[in-house]
């Protein structure tokens, strides 16, 4: 469980998140969903520990941000928009590195990577470099990386993005797998995709929460998701065609 | 930290920079060895060999230390070093242990060099002054690893830390000789002293967006400064150059050169080191506030 309160987040002079509070319950798949520069990264890269909120409080697990750090982090996993990889190494080296960096007991280690690698489709390509690899498998090895660990909350920053769409439909199901067993966050631009996964969404606009609830609470007026969005945002949603409908 | 220590120990071995890097100082050492100590049957290895390769320190150190975390936050995987359960010390630190482990190589081959001087017939008292000078050669490379850190941290370009390492250890090593240039008297300490203050204030009235707290901090200096210049001038020259000769980070090692033990130096370079890995760190963490 992730409680936000009060969140604000500066830049300088330019206001990124605005006094933003919401809480993230267990074992559900949450959407935040908003324009380019609507905050979504800032937002997640607070809640992993990257960067140090200007104000406001934020509570991973029952640990308080920053000051319990080490605890709060070790619950979550962390995609980040760019997967934080190290081309020169092979991909089994890649993940026992990750896992031994989230503490995971050395007789775990090897259990670990494995059982990561299967969960992401990536068995056949573990003695292979990253370098070699395609961006749908680096992809995957930036998400098994956030698997290692066992976190309870799985934090992904705009998954999809870049991929093909036989790679989207994939990752798209692996989240929804993640979903049974653990707390998802991940961020978007793109509606349908949140439409597809998410149980919750988060509707950001230039850094403050426009509207929470589910797709059937959000879209209760008799209006689309889109035109929902829209209205809230007053931008437009970058609907990427041909990709959306993997259902 | 073990794991960032592996890690990074492995990727200098990954590609050709680590063999290079340590070829390179073993090579220049080597050449110095034959000529001199060898060649004219030279015991003293400190004055002889290490004393003359450290320019080639000015090299080897920037290079080394250019990618440790310029490379990182230019590729985003300190985001991952930095969502992980590890303390920003435990990075830094972690990444120092890899490259100071790298700097040993070199330095594991020249202590062969020493045993063959012993071997060769060199007395006992040479053996041990060439030990001690060896020990004080790598802490001393260990202080400029340390600010070669400190300078890859403040970018996300590799060859910028790469200049800046060269620039900043070139002027240490040039420090005794441009010292003299500073020596005209307690004017030239106002002076210079007024001018670091000034861009002091500048820094802490940018960063706190104030600029009465700039000026403020700015007059405070000046007002004590004058009044140091007017009644204490002799304080003035005598800090200025306790200053500069804080600078000049090669000289120390001179001490044993001359075959004296010396306790202060190993204490200076340490201090040297683990006030720029703190620096490191501060810098980093810094840079998560804004």
């Amino acid at each position: 469980m992730i409680e936000v309160s009060h969140l604000t987040k500066k830049y300088g002079r330019n206001l990124a998140v605005d006094d933003l509070s919401f809480t993230v319950e267990d074992g559900q798949v949450y959407g935040l969903l908003g324009p380019n520069g609507a905050g979504k990264s800032t937002i997640m890269n607070i809640l992993t520990g990257y960067l140090s909120a200007t104000g406001g409080e934020v509570m991973v697990e029952g640990h308080p941000l920053p000051e319990e750090a080490d605890k709060a982090k070790a619950c979550i996993g962390y995609l980040p928009e760019q997967p934080p990889l190290y081309p020169e190494m092979t991909v089994e080296e890649y993940l026992s590195f990750a896992a031994e960096l989230k503490k995971v007991p050395k007789a775990e280690r090897a259990e670990q990577v494995k059982k990561a690698a299967r969960r992401t489709g990536l068995e056949k390509v573990l003695p292979r470099l990253i370098r070699s690899l395609s961006k749908g498998y680096r992809q995957r090895v930036g998400i098994a990386q956030a698997l290692l660990g066992s976190p309870k909350i799985i934090i992904l920053d705009e998954p999809t993005v870049g991929l093909d769409p036989a790679q989207v439909i994939e990752i798209r199901r692996l989240i929804r797998e993640l979903g049974r067993s653990h707390t998802v966050i991940l961020s978007s631009h793109i509606l349908s995709e949140v439409q597809a996964v998410c149980q919750r969404i988060l509707i950001l606009s230039e850094g403050h929460l426009a509207a929470a609830g589910t797709l059937e609470e959000l879209t209760a007026g008799g209006k689309t998701l889109e035109e929902v969005f829209l209205e809230l945002t007053g931008g437009t949603p970058e609907e990427e065609t041909g990709e959306g409908e993997d259902e | 930290m073990r794991a960032i220590f592996k890690r990074e120990l492995r990727s200098y071995f990954h590609g050709m920079i680590g063999y290079v890097l340590t070829a390179f100082l073993v090579a220049a050492s080597g050449l110095y060895f034959m000529a001199l100590n060898l060649g004219y049957g030279m015991t003293d290895f400190s004055y002889y060999t290490l004393y003359r390769t450290i320019f080639i320190l000015l090299l080897y150190v920037p290079v080394l230390t250019m990618r440790s975390l310029a490379e990182e936050r230019r590729s985003r995987t300190d985001q991952l070093l930095l969502t992980s359960p590890v303390s920003v010390g435990g990075i830094v630190l972690g990444k120092f242990f890899a490259m100071c482990v790298l700097f040993a190589l070199p330095c594991l081959v020249d202590l062969g060099m020493i045993f063959i001087l012993w071997a060769l017939g060199g007395t006992m008292t040479a053996l041990i002054s060439n030990l001690a000078g060896l020990l004080c050669y790598y802490l001393m490379g260990c202080a400029a690893i340390a600010i070669g850190e400190f300078l890859s941290g403040l970018t996300e370009n590799q060859i910028i830390a790469a200049v800046m390492g060269f620039a900043v250890l070139l002027v240490a090593y040039m420090m005794p000789s441009l010292r003299s240039l500073f020596n005209a008297g307690s004017a030239v300490a106002l002076a210079v002293f007024t001018v670091l203050a000034g861009a002091a204030s500048l820094g802490a009235g940018l960063r706190t967006r104030s600029f009465i707290l700039g000026c403020l901090s700015f007059s405070a200096c000046c007002i004590g400064l004058c009044a140091l210049f007017l009644l204490r001038s002799s304080w003035l020259t005598e800090a200025f150059s306790g200053v500069l000769s804080a600078l000049c980070l090669f000289t120390p090692f001179e001490d044993f050169v001359n075959g004296s033990f010396s306790i202060p130096v190993l204490v200076y370079y340490l201090t040297v080191t683990v006030l720029f890995l703190f620096f490191t760190a501060q810098d980093m963490e810094r840079r998560r506030w804004n």
